[in-house]
């Protein structure tokens, strides 16, 4: 089993082009701090709208970050998890998985579906050069381990591919699956006990 | 898996790897509870490692102030400080200076150990937010592989040293003083004269007088260049300015010299430094920059110290060995220069080379400024930005005080193509230098002394501009805008034509978020003079106040006339009535959205503001070096874990080294790193004298010292190392207590 990386990040895009500015997302990231709506233990939100293809608006927590992300020019949901990381690869993906799915099927809810994320497709960052260079031999390390974990979760044949070719990026995979409507249910179902169990949002 | 320890101990300069390797045992000591907490603060300090808003462990959310309850618990890595609450890291970029293998790498550390964005100061550093203190060990060693140092980049040191971002290619610099920067840089880094201070020591560099250029009036040492003849020789030297600064309370700074000689420039500097650290205030910190030490002198009496010290300073090989290495300072362009001719021009080209387009003084050349919108950009445009100056200017990249990136030795030829290249990273908005390239600190984002949101400001303000650019006159389109979040002036709000800084007014029983209106400061000749505070205004009605003063602006100049001039012919009276307007406190029920700040959904509230780091605590010179020694033991204890016996050996007996040279500079400050000469001043000063003596033990433990030093080990044996490693913890106990009764105090 390979160790998990550093840290590790999962971004839905949206399905279309957001009807939604970044400003408009700033107040639930604020809300979610004063509710405690996802997981983790939420400091603040940060606003990067300023800068091109940034991430936007960041919710920084201890154990990681949500953001409302326009990285690659494409709009979405990202959790990267920065601490507190499970040792093996297969539960730190699961557990970041879970967080993300969460964090964007809320925000899908408080937006009165105003955004729609695309969960037949995830982009898959792995922030950690020591472990996980850009490079082909790294994936092919990690192809078998990781394909075998997201096919487990998407209950479906999945397919991984590079982001980047560029060794200096970060190493990047985006997975993908050919059946368009997920059933989200199950995914959350067999994603559930992977959190830590304080900081768990109140009901 | 190799560590990064490991992978790149060939790239790391021994000197650094040293200094890294002893902050990362002073991790593992604070962690243990051994390492007193201000000590260790001071030490991160000096790393560039800075604490962050809300790591105090408190964060009203809107509703209330609530708990944020680190998993470390109570550890903390400074008065008040939580372990594990995210920092900032400071990295020094000297003169503002960058290659493109420095650039990735910055990238590379904004990805893994930030969030993402590398941030450009008003002082040419690259700030990273959201670090864990954890991590900086590992971040500092992948930059010192690159040549990058965070060594002093906060805390009572000396800051990053500053140039114009055109020295070299400028037309009107009387010389190219990068290479003096550069100098001036390595030779006080780290130097024993610059570690006593009760204050940071800001220092900047300007190549004419003319231009805003270094802004040298504004720093606690401004060198401009000049030249002078001498023996019918044209001699390179500087007119050196003292005692400049913003803050709370803005000082112009004072002629210390009209004319140093190259030769004498670094000795002058040390010599200022060591006044600085004699003299200057250490307790009070409101009062010890350097600014207040001039002020209550006065500036004969400080020229006279200064040349005092001067006369009495220790030879130094290095102070003008670096001239030798002069005409090596040269510029390698990545292209032949070639002017621009009948290449068809993208969209959007006229506009940007307006404003974002210097020509050099070399023929054939440009110097381009790429307009950084608040100074943040992402790891992703950091690599993108490498490849295209590696393809167009090679390492010849600079980062501005008015937070910017340049890139200098441009073809002019290849103007077009560079152009849709930064157009595709979203690097090529035009507008830079004018009204829209508003300057702006972290102000309540990040910092633990904002007051009210200088980005959120800057963000609403730079896109209500954006808007109506093209309509603007050019005395408008011209006029410097720069805020802070609070009086500290990280904005440089006093140097803008319109400047603003955050505070807050109460309103019912709410309070609201304002910024204090400063107007006419001027950015020019060096930030030649600083505006007027004209009135307080709420946040939310700045941009109406914009508005308002840039159109009677328009109406009422007279030909010529600039703002400055304006402002000060119209008089403060004048433009408080005009602001009276503006002036007015809604009630919240009214208009609730002047009670939240620009960027922020929250009801304002100033109970998340603490306690500064900028500072520092003033932490005694004895405090500092102690540190160091009970570092060098903790490594002795590795490495006799290690089974590294010889190794262990040889850093407690360092340990016990540094022990004593702690001591004998509280005396001695001129002692340097030589064994013998330290150990034969701390036998004449504290042993021969029984100062050192133990009430029971006598001299005892200070003979181990000695026994050490006069005979290394043939052999060193598991029983030896752990028996030297027993003697050297007692002898800096030792030492400790000797402090103590000579001095009394521990930290000041």
């Amino acid at each position: 089993m390979a160790a998990a990386p550093k840290r590790l990040g999962v971004k839905f895009s949206l399905k279309q082009s957001p009807s939604l500015q970044p400003k408009d997302i700033m107040p639930i990231f604020q809300r979610w701090i004063q509710g405690h709506t996802v997981e983790g233990m939420l400091i603040d939100v940060i606003d990067y709208k300023h800068v091109h293809q940034g991430p936007s608006l960041i919710l920084i927590a201890d154990e990681g970050d949500y953001a409302y992300d326009l990285g690659d020019g494409q709009a979405g949901l990202q959790y990267i998890r920065k601490r507190a990381m499970p040792a093996c690869l297969s539960d730190a993906l699961r557990l970041v998985f879970r967080l993300a799915f969460i964090a964007a099927r809320r925000l899908e809810a408080d937006t009165k579906r105003q955004l729609q994320f695309d969960y037949a497709a995830a982009k898959i960052s792995f922030l950690d050069r020591q472990r996980y260079r850009n490079q082909p031999g790294v994936f092919d390390g990690v192809r078998a381990e990781l394909t075998a974990c997201l096919a487990q979760l998407y209950d479906d044949e999945i397919e991984l591919t590079r982001v980047y070719d560029d060794p200096r990026q970060i190493f990047a995979l985006r997975c993908s699956t050919q059946n368009p409507d997920v059933a989200m249910a199950g995914i959350i179902s067999r994603l559930e006990g992977n959190g830590p169990p304080h900081h768990r949002p109140q009901p | 898996m190799n560590t990064w320890k490991e992978q790149l101990k060939q790239r790391i300069p021994a000197d650094a790897a040293h200094l890294i390797d002893t902050f990362e045992a002073q991790i593992e000591l604070r962690r243990q509870g051994k390492l007193d907490e201000k000590v260790f603060a001071e030490s991160r300090l000096r790393k560039g490692i800075y604490g962050q808003r809300y790591d105090n462990g408190q964060r009203h959310d809107g509703i209330c102030t609530r708990e944020l309850a680190y998993p470390s618990g109570d550890l903390v890595k400074g008065p008040d400080t939580l372990w594990d609450a995210p920092g900032m890291q400071r990295i020094k970029i000297p003169y503002g200076g960058l290659t493109a293998e420095q650039l990735e790498t910055l990238s590379e550390l904004a990805d893994e150990y930030a969030d993402g964005i590398l941030h450009i100061t008003t002082r040419q550093d690259i700030q990273l937010h959201y670090v864990h203190i954890d991590d900086t060990p590992d971040l500092m060693r992948r930059l010192a592989a690159v040549g990058i140092t965070t060594q002093e980049a906060c805390g009572n040191s000396v800051r990053n040293i500053t140039a114009c971002p055109l020295a070299g290619v400028c037309h009107d610099e009387t010389f190219d003083v990068s290479p003096y920067a550069d100098a001036l840089t390595q030779f006080l880094l780290g130097h024993d004269d610059v570690q006593d201070f009760g204050r940071k020591f800001k220092i900047a560099f300007s190549g004419c007088e003319g231009h805003a250029c270094g802004l040298v009036k504004m720093h606690d040492l401004g060198l401009l260049a000049r030249t002078r003849e001498v023996g019918g020789e044209l001699k390179r030297g500087f007119t050196v300015f003292v005692g400049g600064g913003l803050g709370t309370v803005p000082h112009q700074a004072k002629v210390l010299t009209d004319f140093v000689s190259e030769e004498k420039l670094l000795p002058l500097a040390q010599a200022v430094a060591r006044v600085f650290a004699r003299l200057g205030e250490k307790k009070n910190r409101n009062r010890a920059r350097l600014k207040f030490l001039v002020a209550k002198l006065g500036i004969e009496e400080f020229r006279r110290l200064a040349q005092e010290e001067l006369e009495i300073l220790p030879h130094d090989e290095r102070h003008t060995a670096y001239l030798d290495g002069l005409q090596d300072f040269t510029y390698e362009p990545a292209k032949a220069g070639m002017a621009l001719n009948g290449t068809p021009l993208p969209a959007g080209f006229e506009d940007w080379y307006r404003s974002n387009h210097y020509r050099q003084v070399q023929a054939g050349y440009s110097t381009i400024t790429l307009h950084v919108p608040l100074g943040d950009f992402t790891a992703r445009q950091g690599f993108q930005l490498a490849d295209i100056a590696r393809r167009y200017v090679g390492d010849h990249i600079r980062l501005s005080v008015e937070q910017n990136i340049i890139l200098r030795w441009v073809a002019d030829a290849d103007l077009p193509a560079i152009y849709r290249e930064l157009l595709d990273i979203g690097l090529a908005d035009s507008g830079a230098g004018t009204i829209l390239d508003i300057t702006s600190c972290p102000g309540t984002d990040t910092c633990k002394l904002g007051i009210a949101s200088s980005r959120g400001l800057t963000g609403e303000l730079r896109m209500r501009l954006i808007e109506r650019i093209h309509r603007l006159p050019d005395a408008v389109r011209e006029l410097k805008i720069k805020v802070s979040g609070c009086f500290n002036s990280c904005g440089q709000h006093h140097v803008a034509d319109i400047g603003f800084f955050g505070n807050s007014r109460r309103a019912g029983n709410h309070k609201m978020p304002h910024f204090q209106v400063v107007l006419g400061g001027q950015w020019h000749e060096n930030a030649g003079s600083y505006g007027l505070a004209v009135g307080a205004v709420p946040a939310k009605s700045v941009p109406d106040v914009l508005e308002a003063l840039t159109r009677r602006y328009v109406a009422e100049r007279g030909e010529d006339e600039n703002f400055q001039a304006w402002v000060k012919n119209l008089g403060r009276k004048a433009i408080k009535a005009m602001l009276q307007p503006y002036m007015k406190r809604p009630s919240f029920e009214a208009k609730p959205a002047y009670f939240s700040d620009w960027g922020d959904s929250r009801v304002y509230t100033i109970d998340d503001i603490g306690v500064g780091e900028c500072a520092g605590e003033v932490v005694s010179l004895f405090s500092m070096e102690i540190a160091k020694a009970e570092s060098s033991h903790f490594e002795a204890l590795v490495a006799l874990d290690e089974g590294n016996y010889a190794q262990a050996d040889q850093q407690a007996y360092k340990a016990m080294i540094l022990a004593a040279r702690a001591l004998v500079r509280t005396q001695y400050l001129d002692v340097g790193d030589d064994y013998n000469s330290i150990v034969s001043e701390f036998r004449r000063r504290f042993y021969d004298t029984e100062l050192v003596y133990d009430r029971f033990a006598k001299g005892k433990f200070a003979r181990y010292l000695f026994k050490r030093h006069s005979q290394a080990p043939a052999a060193v044996s598991e029983d030896y190392a752990h028996q030297m490693i027993d003697e050297t913890q007692l002898f800096i106990e030792n030492i400790h207590s000797a402090e103590q009764r000579i001095n009394g105090v521990i930290v000041s």
